[in-house]
């Protein structure tokens, strides 16, 4: 299980990620993120919604109220193009920081 | 079925957002509130355990409250200052400068109050320019517009509706009584006067009228809210 601090790190480049395929609303968003993840990244409600509004409020991802087929309403989170711009530098960070982790790891092993 | 709109609000009751932002922020939560349990429920848990455990998602609704308070306003505050308060208030002073003087140029003589009387010569007038007065209320009623739009508070609005009449009061209020000081040359019994009128006819007549505009502008918005708010409950 990944500890919390990293988790908190990763939760945007999560969520971000998650959005490139396309919209999607809180509750299908963590539950494909907890699915992809193998549930080593869980959101619960209480961490999930203050963080989409803090990248909203960037204006990473912007929600819009959606009827489904079965009449309830959602609001979809779909990624903006400012959004779009901050993935690929995080992915990068993220790429670089797990990259010498596993270095860093493989020494240590040695 | 389980009312969860009505325990999300009853939750987030203490949240400090526009009323029509934490709707929206208790619609959203309670939606996803009631997914979680119709999912437990698919997964064959009972009701009562779905409900528990779909409750137990919030361990602090006072700390989810604050979150969500500080990440939907915290960094957005220079923005909303500028959107609620310093716009519609450059606006409507800019409009009301402008507007003074085109009637100045193009607009009747305007009414001047004189006093008949064996100083009158040396009596301090009121200058009213009564189209100008009487345009006031529309540019009060544009500032409390602008500013309820992008979500301002009661005193943004009434901040933004008087701001027109900031510079005159700064004469009448600062620069006047200073020179009145500083200046020996003036007769300060006429000086009084002069303060008195002048702030009668460029500040308190015309912040009357911005006022009348405005709140009569925000009685309309926030009567049109309440039954949009009686109509999607």
């Amino acid at each position: 299980m990944i500890r919390a601090g990293v988790k908190r790190g990763t939760a945007e480049l999560a969520v971000l990620s998650i959005l490139e395929d396309g919209p999607l609303h809180g509750y299908e968003m963590a539950r494909r993120i907890e699915e992809q993840t193998k549930g080593a990244l869980r959101f619960t409600l209480a961490a999930l919604y203050p963080m989409l509004y803090r990248m909203e409020q960037r204006g990473w991802i912007r929600g819009a109220w959606e009827t489904s087929s079965s009449g309830r309403r959602r609001r979809c989170y779909r990624l903006t193009p400012a959004g779009k711009k901050k993935l690929s530098p995080l992915r990068r960070e993220w790429a670089e920081l797990f990259g010498a982790l596993r270095r860093l790891t493989k020494v240590s092993h040695a | 079925m389980r009312d969860w709109e009505a325990l999300v609000e009853r939750q987030l009751n203490d949240i400090a957002l526009e009323p029509e932002e934490s709707a929206e922020v208790i619609a959203e939560l309670a939606a996803h509130l009631a997914e979680s349990c119709e999912e437990l429920r698919k997964q064959g848990m009972t009701e009562e355990e779905a409900v528990r455990r779909t409750i137990a998602q919030v361990e602090d609704w006072q700390k989810l409250s604050w979150l969500i308070q500080t990440a939907r306003t915290k960094e957005n505050v220079m923005t909303n200052r500028v959107k609620q308060f310093w716009l519609p208030s450059l606006l409507t002073l800019l409009l009301s400068m402008g507007l003074l003087m085109l009637v100045q140029v193009f607009g009747p003589n305007p009414w001047v109050i004189a006093r008949k009387s064996a100083w009158s010569l040396i009596a301090p007038v009121a200058v009213v320019y009564l189209p100008w007065l009487f345009s006031l209320p529309i540019i009060g009623a544009m500032g409390a517009y602008l500013s309820k739009r992008a979500g301002g508070s009661q005193r943004a609005m009434l901040a933004a509706i008087v701001f027109p009449v900031l510079p005159y009061s700064v004469f009448f209020l600062v620069a006047l009584p200073v020179t009145a000081i500083f200046n020996d040359r003036l007769g300060h019994n006429i000086m009084f006067l002069a303060l008195f009128v002048g702030l009668l006819a460029w500040v308190v007549a015309p912040a009357a009228a911005l006022l009348t505009g405005g709140v009569l502008a925000q009685f309309l918005f926030s009567r049109r809210s309440d039954s949009r708010r009686t109509v999607s409950s």
